[in-house]
């Protein structure tokens, strides 16, 4: 009995001391610290706040957080492109098809509402992602003053209230009531309504202006130049010309841009001319840099080339559209011929319908044209001869291939990993370029009144138009060099990806056994202000073509309706399911807030969030 | 715990008896002389035991105990009594000087059916005043899946199991309804420690003696913690003492699919054509004719080669260009007249499933020995599922100490790299419905073909998929168990303490391989390495005490337990491989282009306290009382909030002990139970009181530098964190009543509940211009589930030598969100598919309903409210305009279903007759909707796929103006917008089991003494008006950044892997 007692005793007491241990044990047993991630601390410093910043710029395109189509490309060639008469969402009828009720004009149906939302979140993810920078540095700067050095802590302040207005900008153009947001905000739910956004953009400018070094700490990032010659065109935007003539004429006169010598040196992998002298903005496409599926490449651009066949094998959209390469047909003073015939865009003759290849010399071109749309037997690049055979549904969408976003042979530009490595490759999207600028400048001259500053900007722009002209290039292998050969044999001793042109006075011209480029200067001087005005926005066409620019400048020219409404009914007879189009109309001009974003701006039952007019 | 509860029972067993034995040798001294003996017989609870016989041990002399469990007899001195009672452990007492034994006998080690386990202790099932429903174990061994969670499938009223027929593939099991919008996994407690698993595949079902479902939080709050989406015990075998006994169990089974795509799409290329050329034809566009020429005139191509989309391509067709290059330029393929690709990718697939267990036990130890092992092909090609496994059960007894361990040692492997449901566009099942009739499996070389050339669809071969797959193996390592020890203090208390440990570790190894048979060609091949190793360890520690004075029973158990859990996982990834060998896909510099490796890994720790205490009380079987409460600790909540409390109450009367119906001929058994508890969630992952930042290479890093070929480091804030996340809780409300009647031939059982949840646990999503960060989780959703669950049984007799049974069992739940986040009244998602969001949860609607516009027939041309500019043409499906603005547009979708059904129910028949038995189960669901995703290929051929055979027929015309599908036209985009049109009935009933048994009388085969042949099908016949393939949906798979999101996109058909119909024949022997 007592030798049980005493085992019980025993035993008893080992539970409860084993018991008590681990209870005394789990004074910290509830305390786990997150796995993988850094906390608020450890950023607290130079390194957080410049890596917040970079993160910054990196929502200037699609990321891997973004949502997963090309909604959020940085190029805007769905919102700018497509939908301006450009360039059709080509590939085939089925594929992307939200991009055809975009293009189409039936941005309400189902699933254009998401792709809209892509573009919302990117762009205020980016503002997001800048105001956590403002924070951030507020706090490092008031915590430890000597962290980052004021002039650093001046240009990140800087960089980052700029993108802030970029991103705003970018909201802007695509909804016009947008809300904005500083860094001081924490209600996520404001209101869109009677928000002065042009006015917090230019204040936020002025901000940048302020802070930037003239001279940018890094290729991609923005200097006090690069903020000024935004804001021109922020003030270009919201009409206030006078204002934007001061602006741009002191980045004109006094600021580190020039125009690329050659225009194939403006779009390019070519390391050598990448950030060249006409670069503001651009998004830094990047490969082969560790990321295992490419993202930091050109992202939003890689559904944009040539399909089956090609070097890139994917995926045939983002298509120039007939009217488009018609625009660049030039009379006899190499002048665009849509000044001056009325026929331009007429289906006689017939290669002006649908088959506008190379060889056809009787119709001379601007030499942009082939810089800027891949058309069959012209060499595209240095690829070989573009070939019917690249494009994936003729039948749906044309014989044209985009250029500008693709990258050159042999110059280590594209990809080694993911879905589709040749496509994507480390062109830098262009966000805004000098020549944008200047023909910004040139609009402001014009309403300015001003005709002779605009018509030497256009004649400037044309100048380096006339420079070079599309060359033979070697064609990236064996097949594709025989092929170029056996179509012109000339190319055999000539690799050059582009021709001089015949300079002279007025006209550069070329001869080319796929064209005959011309190109002229305007004559002076310019005294009709509505003439000049023509000429400046068929020059921005020309220059810009296929850079996700025009549908907002028809909007801000008030031309939108006009201008699409004709687009559609005669491009109809070219692709038939543009006549499912809807008319453009005045609700148009500012695209549907995504149904998604409204319903989460909903506070009770008030939405916070108001719809634009007419959706 | 409860296993340590039964491991307890065993050795308090053996301690007591190795007790007595001393006490007789001590008192065996005395002389012999007769004298009476008197005494009471009671079990360990405390329960007088009537028909216990008191034998004197060498003689036929014996008595029997009455009904308060007394007896008395005359026996010599020095006589051994033995006391025997079915059900219990037999004991001897020596009588030696003493008149009066009192004996209380242990319940056998065997768990018998009327014992259950409800938490760290075992009750009578008779006791039970929760919701407790018990799996009849035998007849769920009928069912051939790999997991033991599929067996619960219409098994207990209130639970369902949704799985795919992929084998080894995820079950999700729903406990009444869905009460979280986060994970609503039930908690699982197996041999007593405590895990959440939807595999459950390491566990051999063979190896299980029982299995529970605590359903409501009177039952379940002793597991407070996680217990709120119930609680499912299992216990595994164990060894009784006795004989070595040795069972085999073998059996081998073919399955096939319940149903084929080919049994409603398109199979002929001309047939096809036909659709696509009124598709074309219909929206005022030119036919394509790249593949069947002529549309007057269409044939089936010889060839087929990439080509621009305007000339067929056998023009000028040169075969001898033919050339399999890495970018496909001149793959060149034959026309099939036909191509069923079903046929081509689906077919049958064997199961082969043995089961060794050797067990047995002495006086003071028992154990259990047993082995496994399973293989089972999936029914599409390329896809099989093995599994080894040991099971070692022991238990020993020293003294008054009992120690033991349960330990499951186990491997399985799955092949061909399906997801868990296999479902999805990019997976094998959406493959197949992608790929048109035209398009040949293989092209002129043997090698894979697919839509090569304009208008052939964009997507893979599945059959390709499933080849390049058929290296990708997924192995799951496990060691799962518990080493316990236990304590008979005496006195009606016991001591238990009880470590349990789940160590698993898991890897993967997949393929990518290059595609140049697409139309979107892959160049890249690219190979995928992860591997991932976790360890929970859980502490328990309990205290229970008995005590029975007079007709007052009262059970009390105090207790503490300690979980803590790791995990990390580790992932790598290599492109460009120089060898596509299987033996040569390592991630080394020299296997692939070293520019492209990727690392990266992640983990994570968790840890929970826990106190609890529970008392039993009960009235002379008339009255029971039980108070449970526990206290947990969460690291996952916040600082001051991670405590939560959780109390119950159950209470009961057992009506048929009162005196007005004591002599019932009617009812044997009568119990009235009500329960009320609260239980808690806390499954969000943890690390997220605090605001996290990170970058992503992908995401945040960027050249800013210009270098074309370097990033720089960027951060970002990736997700909010919420110091004052605290314990999402859940009260509910059980009444119940129990009912035996007719002699005890029948029973019937209800069970009536409410369930609330408070503080939900859930991360609203925040407008985009707050960022991509991932929201805060906070606590401040409201949801409510009501419903009823119940079962009704018969068993009677035909004649001498027949038996039958029938059971109904059925439950009915409605579940509502009653508050979401305190600003919104709504949110959509989780995803999209393919641009639009099918789902939407809503202030006053389930979870999870279907979200989108009212549909209405088609446009006739003759509409009073005109035409819009958005798309609405003749023929296409006319949408209700439900804000009036004149316009269709977001604005004007709705609820348009809901996936919840409105009743489940189930019938099990059993039939026996001499050595023959048979017997059936019925499974039925009722009211809930399907959102058919399917439809954007067979109905709205999105991507060029393929359709449905009566598409031609039965579109809309103008003399056919109220056909099944809208007009065929390509350019539609408007009717495929979400709405009720993609909705239907999700209503099944399906012969889920049908089982025919023979019993080998013992002289058949001398060397077995006991056998049992068996022949059984699985999933026989399904009634059901779905048009998809198969109406019973795996969970998808959803994960957002608070968690497991299932519940949230529940009954969309997105292509899931279809059940199997599975034939098998077995033998069940005892050695």
């Amino acid at each position: 009995m007592n030798t049980r007692k005493r085992n019980q005793l025993m035993i008893g007491m080992a539970v409860v001391m084993a018991v008590a241990s681990i209870t005394y044990a789990c004074k910290d047993f509830l305390n786990t610290t997150s796995q993988g991630t850094l906390d608020e601390t450890s950023l607290a410093n130079r390194t957080g706040v410049e890596g917040l910043l970079i993160a910054t710029y990196r929502s200037l395109d699609c990321s891997s957080s973004s949502a997963g189509s090309w909604g959020c490309a940085a190029s805007n060639w769905v919102w700018g492109s497509v939908t301006s008469g450009d360039a059709y969402k080509g590939s085939n009828l089925g594929d992307q098809q939200p991009i055809n009720d975009i293009e189409t004009y039936l941005w309400s149906v189902g699933e254009a509402d998401d792709y809209i939302n892509q573009k919302w979140a990117q762009v205020f993810e980016g503002v997001s992602r800048a105001n956590a920078t403002l924070r951030l540095l507020d706090k490092v700067v008031a915590e430890k003053p000597s962290e980052i050095p004021t002039a650093d802590a001046n240009s990140i302040r800087g960089e980052a209230t700029f993108l802030r207005a970029h991103y705003e900008f970018e909201a802007y153009r695509m909804w016009g009531n947008v809300p904005y947001y500083h860094e001081t905000d924490t209600d996520f739910r404001l209101s869109n309504v009677g928000v002065d956004v042009i006015g917090n953009i230019l204040s936020d400018l002025d901000a940048a202006i302020g802070l930037l070094p003239a001279t940018a700490r890094d290729k991609g990032r923005a200097s006090s130049w690069t903020a000024k010659a935004y804001k021109g065109r922020v003030q270009v935007y919201a009409g206030q010309y006078a204002a934007a003539l001061t602006t741009l004429r002191e980045v004109q006169a006094t600021g580190p841009y020039a125009l690329e010598t050659s225009f194939d040196h403006v779009w390019t992998a070519n390391p050598a001319y990448e950030n060249g002298p006409e670069t503001i903005l651009a998004f830094q496409a990047s490969v082969k840099d560790g990321e295992p599926a490419g993202w930091n490449s050109n992202w939003g651009e890689r559904l944009n080339f040539p399909h089956e066949g090609s070097h890139f094998g994917c995926c045939g959209f983002h298509q120039p559209s007939q009217n488009l390469v018609n625009f660049f047909a030039v009379d006899a003073n190499g002048l665009p011929l849509a000044l001056t015939d009325p026929n331009w865009n007429a289906n006689t003759p017939a290669y002006r319908d649908t088959n506008f290849v190379g060889g056809i010399t009787a119709q001379a071109v601007d030499p942009r044209l082939d810089f800027t749309v891949g058309r069959d037997r012209t060499p595209y690049k240095n690829w070989g001869l573009h070939n019917r055979t690249w494009i994936r549904d003729a039948s749906y969408s044309g014989p044209y291939s985009p250029k500008k976003n693709v990258q050159e042979d042999g110059v280590d530009g594209e990809n080694n990993v993911g879905w589709q490595a040749t496509q994507t490759n480390d062109v830098n999207i262009h966000i805004f370029r000098y020549a944008d600028m200047l023909l910004l400048l040139a609009e402001a001259e014009v309403e300015a009144g001003v005709l002779e500053n605009a018509r030497t900007i256009v004649n400037q722009i044309r100048a380096r138009a006339g420079q070079t002209a599309q060359g033979c290039g070697h064609a990236a292998s064996a097949v594709a060099e025989s092929l170029l050969v056996v179509a012109y044999p000339s190319c055999a001793v000539d690799d050059r990806t582009w021709y001089p042109m015949d300079q002279s006075a007025t006209l550069d011209s070329l001869n080319t056994p796929w064209a005959t480029y011309k190109i002229g200067q305007y004559p002076g001087p310019w005294t009709d202000q509505a003439a000049a005005r023509t000429a400046v926005r068929y020059e921005r066409r020309l220059e810009l073509a296929m850079e996700g620019q025009r549908f907002f400048d028809l909007r801000r020219w008030g031309a939108a309706d006009t201008t699409i409404n004709n687009y559609l009914s005669s491009e109809t007879t070219r692709r038939g399911y543009l006549s499912l189009a809807a008319a453009y109309a005045a609700r148009h001009n500012l695209y549907p807030i995504p149904s998604v974003q409204i319903q989460l701006s909903k506070v009770g039952t008030e939405e916070r969030l108001v719809q634009n007019p007419g959706w | 715990m409860e296993r340590m509860n039964r491991g307890k029972g065993v050795f308090r067993a053996l301690g007591m008896s190795v007790l007595l034995a001393l006490i007789v040798h001590g008192a065996a001294v005395g002389q012999a002389g007769q004298v009476t003996v008197a005494g009471t017989v009671s079990s360990a609870t405390g329960q007088h035991l009537q028909g216990v016989t008191v034998v004197i041990r060498g003689t036929t002399t014996s008595t029997v105990t009455d009904a308060d469990g007394k007896y008395s007899i005359t026996v010599p001195s020095d006589a051994v009594l033995i006391f025997r009672r079915i059900g219990y452990r037999e004991i001897g007492q020596v009588v030696g000087a003493r008149t009066t034994i009192d004996v209380a006998l242990e319940s056998a080690i065997a768990v018998l059916p009327e014992v259950i386990v409800t938490g760290y202790t075992t009750q009578r099932r008779a006791d039970v005043t929760g919701a407790v429903g018990s799996v009849d174990v035998a007849s769920a061994t009928r069912q051939t899946g790999a997991s033991t969670l599929q067996r619960l499938d219409g098994r207990v009223p209130g639970v369902t199991v949704d799985n795919s027929g992929s084998p080894g593939s995820r079950t999700t099991v729903r406990i009444r309804g869905v009460s979280s919008f986060q994970n609503n996994d039930p908690l699982i407690i197996l041999d007593g420690t405590p895990m959440q698993d939807t595999y459950l595949n390491f566990l051999n079902p063979n190896d299980i003696g029982s299995m529970q479902v605590l359903k409501d939080a009177s039952a379940a709050s002793i597991y407070g913690s996680r217990a709120s989406n119930g609680v499912i015990i299992i216990e595994t075998k164990r060894g009784r003492p006795g004989r070595r006994t040795v069972n085999l169990d073998v059996r081998t089974g073919i399955a096939s699919p319940v149903k084929g795509y080919d049994s409603f799409l398109i199979t002929n290329s001309l047939d096809y054509f036909q659709v696509v050329k009124a598709a074309y034809q219909n929206a005022g566009l030119a036919v394509p004719t790249n593949i069947y020429g002529d549309p007057n005139n269409p044939s089936v191509p010889a060839y087929i080669y990439p080509n621009d989309g305007v000339h067929q391509t056998t023009d000028t067709l040169d075969v001898s260009t033919y050339a399999l290059t890495t970018d496909g330029k001149r793959l060149i393929m034959p026309g099939s007249a036909g191509t069923n690709w079903w046929k081509a990718v689906f077919g049958t697939g064997q199961m082969r499933d043995a089961n060794l267990s050797v067990s047995g036990g002495g006086e003071d130890n028992s154990y259990l020995v047993s082995f496994n092992f399973l293989d089972q092909e999936g029914t599409a090609a390329f896809n099989r599922y093995n599994r080894g496994g040991i099971r070692v059960n022991t238990a020993f007894n020293v003294n008054r100490v009992s120690v033991g361990e349960n330990i499951a040692v186990s491997r399985d492997r799955s092949y061909g790299g399906l997801d868990d449901a296999g479902i999805g566009e990019n997976n094998i099942i959406g493959k197949n419905i992608m790929q048109q009739p035209v398009v040949p499996v293989y092209d002129i070389n043997g090698y894979f073909a697919s839509g090569k050339a304009n208008g052939l669809s964009n997507l893979t071969n599945p059959l390709k998929i499933a080849d390049a797959a058929q290296h990708d193996i997924n192995t799951n390592d496990r060691i799962f168990g518990n080493v316990f020890g236990g304590l008979d203090a005496g006195r009606g208390i016991s001591l238990k303490t009880r470590f349990g440990f789940n160590v698993g570790q898991g890897s993967f190894h997949g393929f990518g391989p290059a595609t140049p048979e697409n139309s979107e060609v892959t160049s890249v091949t690219s190979i995928t390495e992860n591997y991932n190793l976790f360890t929970e360890w859980t502490w328990s520690n309990t205290l229970n005490y008995v005590k029975t004075v007079d007709r007052h029973n009262v059970t009390v158990l105090l207790g503490q337990e300690a979980t803590k859990g790791t995990n990390r996982f580790e992932q790598g990834t290599c492109s460009n491989l120089l060898t596509t060998d299987v033996n040569s896909r390592y991630i080394q510099d020299a296997l692939c282009d070293p520019s492209t490796k990727n690392v990266f890994s992640n983990g994570g720790v968790s840890t929970l306290l826990s106190f609890f205490g529970k008392a039993d009380y009960n009235f002379a079987d008339r009255y029971y009382l039980s108070v449970t409460v526990r206290r947990d600790g969460s690291s996952r909540l916040g600082p001051d909030h991670r405590w939560g409390t959780f109390p119950a109450i159950g209470a009961g009367w057992r009506l048929s002990h009162e005196s007005f119906l004591q002599n019932s001929r009617m009812f044997s058994n009568v119990m009235l139970r009500f329960g009320y508890g609260v239980t808690g969630n806390q499954q969000i992952p943890s690390g997220r009181i605090v605001s996290q930042l990170g970058g992503d290479r992908g995401d945040t890093f960027y050249d800013i530098g210009g270098t074309n070929t370097s990033v720089r480091p960027g951060y970002k804030i990736t997700a909010i964190g919420n110091a004052d996340l605290k314990w999402e809780e859940n009260r509910s409300v059980n009444v119940g009543l129990d009912l035996e009647f007719l002699e005890g031939r029948g029973s019937f059982s209800a069970d009536l509940y409410q369930r609330n949840t408070n503080n939900l646990l859930f991360d609203p999503r925040l407008p985009a211009t707050a960022g991509s960060a991932n929201p805060p989780i906070v606590n401040i959703g409201k949801m409510r589930n009501n419903g009823i669950d119940f079962s009704l049984g018969f068993r009677g007799t035909l004649g001498e030598a027949t038996l039958w049974n029938v059971s109904f069992n059925g439950s009915h739940y409605k579940n509502k969100i009653v508050e979401i986040d305190g600003v919104s009244q709504s949110f959509i998602g989780p995803f999209a598919l393919r641009e639009q969001n099918p789902t939407i949860n809503q202030v006053g609607s389930p979870i999870g309903a279907f979200y989108g516009l009212q549909a209405d027939g088609y446009y006739q041309g003759d509409d009073t409210v005109g035409f819009y500019d958005d798309g609405a043409r003749v023929g296409r499906i006319k949408f209700k305009d439900l804000n009036g603005d004149g316009n269709i547009t977001a604005a004007d979708r709705t609820i348009i279903g809901s996936p919840h059904p409105s009743f489940t129910g189930g019938v099990d028949l059993g039939l026996r007759r001499g050595n023959w038995d048979l017997s059936a189960t019925f499974f039925g669901t009722f009211g809930n909707k399907i959102f058919n995703a399917q439809k954007y290929w067979y109905v709205f051929r999105y991507f060029d796929t393929n359709v449905r055979k009566d598409l031609l027929t039965d579109s809309w015309t103008p003399t056919n103006t109220n056909p099944k599908y809208p007009r065929l036209d390509a350019t539609d985009v408007f009717s495929r917008q979400f709405s009720s049109y993609w909705i239907e009935d999700g209503s099944y009933v399906r012969l889920r089991n049908l089982q025919l048994g023979y019993n080998l009388p013992p002289a058949v085969i001398r060397w077995i003494p006991a056998a049992r042949v068996y022949v059984q099908a699985e999933n026989l016949f399904t009634i059901t008006g779905y048009t998809g393939i198969d109406p019973a949906l795996p969970a998808g798979s959803a994960f957002g950044a608070a968690g497991d999101i299932r519940d949230q996109v529940r009954g969309i058909d997105q292509g899931a892997y279809p059940s199997n119909r599975t034939i098998t024949i077995g033998i069940t022997t005892t050695f």
